[in-house]
């Protein structure tokens, strides 16, 4: 089931151009890349054992393999603004069958974590963050689920942050100590007014 | 008795509370006791932290094994997606010093300290283990049991992989759940590329929720051709993935499965003598009738 996704039209123009242009090449992101992933991407001969293994690749563009040879060029660019970035379920499959034992998906990780410093991250990362500064869950109890807890003879809520609410001024120390509520906050309201 | 913190994450105690009950009873009927681990949290969510800021990540999920660490207790989680946080951020942490102290800086601010004291176990695997319960006790509290129903395994990725940080070897084709199906009664039934992915993981079921159940469906198809009464899993993502994403795929490719989705935990559940009720089986979104049919 291959589908596009309606890249923006400069994007598009760009993935299609496959020359490597020596100005676009930052060595720094290389060495970014691989101490954020504590891997090595650099061992990388391009055999594709990755995107063969990959669950997302039938049906997308997205190219593991691609990724990983763009880490090791330092095409930052490139990388951080593909949308299928963000296609990667991190099941691991490329991990283990790699037989350069790099880690493909803690490279996608990686890079992701870049992305996001230049506030390009799908909104709904971040409705995850948003939840949990409140409830301390990202998937957070309802009365439909609170009905049923009951009637199996448990409390309705679950002895977590739930329960015992004082724990969540902890979270939130923490997510405020990397002032993620406040990019959070800030990047949802960009996007959705 | 065992002892274990029993780390809940979101989905099993807010959407399948029924997994929930049957892991404390289930477990206590092993030997094992599951104790409350008060101010818990989201794990968090592996996928959806881990993409925005790993250093988030390893600090929430600290703040969760530091509470257990507090009452000297082993953590036992019921969700392949929480192993990946607890388990893989306790392990990293006790291995990488800097890590560790980068965590401790934050953590100070809350009076807590990451020491690097307890270990975190999937439910599942201390149920194989055979020196703490193992497939012959299991297969002794069966008091109901699931004879002439055919049963596959969905194995979930965080549990088992990366293989190498990992300790259950093969993630090619792994047997030891289905030989826990067995246990109860049932006949295990391999399927076609039975270790992909759900689909819901690293963010993909919010961001591109068509993919995501392009994925599902697929395995979905593989499933039906192996011609299974249910399929059961130890990851309750993986079982909102496969449960509520039917639905999600009759509304968006417009066909359907009706196949029963059961945590492994509901299943002995079932076996033990548990009813329907008491595992909160209505709460599933595709209905568990026929599968009950004939094991009841």
């Amino acid at each position: 089931m291959a589908r596009t996704k309606g890249y923006p039209e400069a994007l598009e123009k760009k993935l299609a151009d496959t020359r490597l242009y020596e100005d676009e090449r930052h060595p720094e992101f290389t060495k970014t890349v691989e101490k954020i992933s504590m891997t090595i991407p650099h061992m990388c001969f391009q055999c594709g054992t990755c995107t063969a293994s990959c669950p997302s690749a039938p049906r997308s563009s997205y190219r593991i393999r691609k990724f990983v040879r763009r880490s090791l060029l330092g095409l930052e660019d490139e990388a951080l603004t593909d949308p299928d970035l963000w296609l990667c379920t991190t099941c691991y499959s490329c991990t283990d069958r790699c037989p350069r034992d790099i880690a493909p998906t803690d490279v996608i990780m990686a890079m992701r974590n870049l992305a996001f410093k230049r506030d390009i991250i799908p909104v709904n990362f971040l409705k995850t963050v948003q939840a949990i500064y409140t409830t301390g869950h990202g998937v957070p109890n309802n009365d439909v689920n609170r009905a049923a807890r009951k009637k199996l003879g448990m409390h309705p809520d679950p002895p977590t942050t739930h329960r015992h609410p004082q724990y969540i001024k902890g979270i939130q120390y923490i997510l405020d100590y990397f002032e993620l509520k406040k990019n959070a906050d800030r990047i949802v309201k960009e996007r959705e007014g | 008795m065992r002892e274990y913190a029993f780390f809940l994450g979101c989905i099993a105690p807010n959407r399948y509370p029924g997994a929930e009950s049957a892991s404390y009873k289930t477990a206590e009927k092993l030997g094992i006791k599951l104790l409350d681990l008060e101010g818990g949290s989201c794990c968090p969510a592996p996928g959806a932290f881990g993409s925005i800021d790993l250093n988030v990540w390893y600090a929430m999920a600290a703040r969760n094994l530091v509470l257990a660490e507090q009452m000297k207790k082993d953590i036992a989680l019921i969700c392949n997606g929480c192993y990946k946080s607890i388990w893989e951020v306790n392990h990293k942490l006790k291995h990488n010093k800097e890590l560790r102290d980068g965590v401790n800086e934050v953590l100070k601010g809350i009076d807590m300290e990451f020491k690097g004291t307890i270990d975190v176990w999937h439910l599942a695997e201390l149920f194989y283990d055979p020196e703490i319960v193992g497939v012959q006790k299991i297969r002794d509290s069966v008091k109901v049991p699931l004879t002439g129903t055919r049963i596959a395994v969905h194995y979930g990725c965080h549990l088992m992989k990366p293989r190498k940080e990992r300790h259950f070897g093969t993630t090619e084709h792994p047997v030891w759940m289905e030989e826990m199906v067995a246990a109860l009664g049932a006949e295990p039934v391999e399927y076609r590329n039975k270790m992909l992915c759900c689909g819901a993981g690293g963010g993909v079921r919010g961001y591109d929720l068509v993919h995501s159940l392009d994925i599902t469906n697929e395995k979905l198809i593989n499933l039906k051709e192996a011609k299974v009464d249910a399929l059961t899993e130890v990851c309750p993502f993986c079982q909102l993935q496969f449960d509520r994403g039917q639905i999600e795929i009759q509304e968006k490719f417009g066909v359907s499965y009706n196949l029963p989705v059961l945590h492994y935990c509901e299943l002995l559940g079932l076996a033990q003598g548990m009813t329907p009720q008491e595992l909160a089986l209505d709460l599933h979104g595709i209905s568990c009738e026929p599968f009950l049919a004939k094991v009841l």
